[in-house]
């Protein structure tokens, strides 16, 4: 399957490892289902960044879903 | 052991007189038991088995608002209208549109047959589309009858409700007509119509040998095939009745989701002795923790007892219903909580308010996605793309008759008949029957 969600700007980087955020594909689980995307991750502490666009649109959408709201 | 549960307000099913009602338990059964100084002692069973009867309860705050027409004169249940001591605003208004029926079924909450009888005209039907709007300030609507099908100008008639303001318009039906006629599905879309409630009592002839005199399973099918071509959402309705149906349950819902997008959920609904029903028939209702756990048993545990939640809008006694998304697979996966609740008291109008939203979001046709994405699709999109298509609400409503008529249910109750004269009248008291069949509130 594709998979991608990552920000036209990739140029974040990880404050606290001081390195630059990589395409990483990531499991998102909530009330027992698990999603695979893809998202800028740290390659040393695993830390995700999650846009707000992501977050309050299709991210919002699914649990709204899987919470039946 | 047996323990007193709570005493209630119910009347007597044979002069319809308000009696005290005990609720009483023993084991996983509660029995309503009342009686009439006229005529005597009664008992009936509401609740078989679990989950446990005071475990589904949820008290609400009763709502006041909206206008009232009647006042509160005798009380309970003879002032609807509704009057003042009703506590809840109208989730779904339900007009009759003819008496008239093409069926002659020996079970019929409104007693229709095929005599001829007078419809009112669009203009009066119309008048009445935007009183009911004004009164409750919107809500749902269902399109009744007698079958409303028997109306040539039954397209006019839903344009007219779309014009009063109405957004989800839902048709109740046998489907004959819908069968038989290639067409009329798509003059029904066109004219503005939402959703179908189609009479759907198994998928086999037997049930509706018995329940509507004659076998009507190929035209069930016909009449599907006809909605799905033009895109009209399809609620499947069973009566489910005692040793006819009941154990057919899992495969109407086995059939409903085989038929999806077009079937939307499947919706149970437990024979109520009121207006015509076999006089051989006996009084044995089929209770809702009876359906959910013959749900669970008959699909081997697919679907869960425990899915299944009470109702926010109408009284907790009135209902159960989940929510599932339908996976590539077939198989069902539960959305939502589970049934718990901290059992605080919740405002009754936000219940109904939420219903009103989520029924026409799940009853309605299929909504396609307003805009491609941008990207690569992912699981995220794959999942959104799915519950477009491929949510499924399972759902049963316990009508009340005579026999376990309780008036505190009937005062939460969200679903109105509006009828003729005006006003709005709870479902079950609309279409309550004393055991001799004389009627409370329907005329004609």
């Amino acid at each position: 399957m594709s998979m991608s969600f990552l920000p036209e700007d990739m140029n974040w980087i990880c404050r606290p490892c001081g390195v630059k955020l990589q395409p990483s594909t990531v499991e998102l689980s909530y009330l027992g289902s698990v999603f695979s995307v893809e998202l800028p991750a740290c390659p040393q502490c695993g830390a995700v960044l999650i846009s707000e666009e992501l977050a309050t649109g299709r991210m919002l959408q699914v649990e709204q879903l899987l919470e039946d709201k | 052991m047996i323990k007193l549960i709570d005493v209630v307000e119910s009347v007597c099913p044979v002069c319809l007189r308000r009696v005290a009602a005990n609720l009483i338990g023993e084991g996983e059964t509660v029995s309503m038991v009342k009686e009439c100084e006229e005529h005597g002692p009664f008992s009936t069973v509401i609740w078989r088995g679990p989950p446990a009867f005071e475990s589904w309860l949820r008290p609400k705050i009763g709502y006041q608002g909206g206008r009232r027409d009647t006042s509160t004169d005798k009380g309970c249940p003879y002032d609807c209208g509704l009057c003042p001591e009703h506590a809840q605003r109208t989730c779904t208004a339900l007009v009759e549109v003819t008496g008239r029926c093409n069926l002659q079924c020996p079970v019929c909450f409104a007693g229709s047959g095929n005599t001829a009888g007078s419809d009112e005209d669009i203009g009066q039907i119309s008048d009445r589309f935007a009183a009911i709007f004004a009164s409750t300030g919107g809500c749902n609507l269902q399109i009744s009858g007698g079958e409303p099908t028997m109306r040539e100008d039954l397209p006019d008639i839903i344009n007219a409700a779309g014009k009063a303001g109405f957004t989800f318009i839902q048709l109740n039906t046998n489907g004959l007509r819908l069968a038989a006629d290639l067409n009329l599905a798509e003059k029904y879309r066109d004219a503005g119509l939402s959703s179908v409630f189609l009479q759907f009592d198994g998928i086999s002839d037997q049930p509706y040998r018995v329940l509507r005199g004659r076998p009507l399973w190929s035209e069930k099918q016909r009449a599907l095939e006809n909605l799905a071509r033009v895109g009209l959402g399809v609620v499947l309705v069973a009566t489910v009745a005692r040793d006819v149906n009941e154990d057919m349950l899992w495969d109407i819902v086995r059939f409903g989701i085989e038929q999806q997008p077009t079937v939307r959920g499947v919706h149970f609904q437990p024979l109520s002795f009121f207006g015509r029903y076999p006089t051989g028939f006996t009084i044995d209702h089929v209770t809702l923790p009876e359906i959910m756990t013959d749900l669970q048993k008959q699909s081997a545990g697919i679907l869960q007892a425990a899915d299944f939640n009470p109702p926010g809008c109408e009284h907790a006694l009135c209902s159960f219903s989940a929510k599932y998304l339908v996976n590539a697979d077939g198989k069902p996966m539960r959305l939502g909580q589970g049934n718990s609740c901290n059992c605080q008291p919740t405002l009754a109008e936000e219940g109904a308010r939420q219903s009103i939203d989520a029924t026409a979001r799940q009853w309605g046709p299929v909504t396609l996605p307003s805009a491609a994405v941008n990207h690569q699709p992912d699981d995220l999109d794959d999942f959104l793309a799915r519950a477009r298509t491929h949510t499924f609400s399972i759902s049963a409503m316990a009508f009340q008759d005579v026999w376990n008529l309780n008036l505190e249910r009937l005062r939460g109750c969200c679903i109105h008949v509006a009828p003729s004269g005006g006003g709005l009248v709870p479902f079950c008291a609309y279409n309550l029957t004393a055991m001799d069949g004389c009627s409370l509130y329907r005329r004609g």
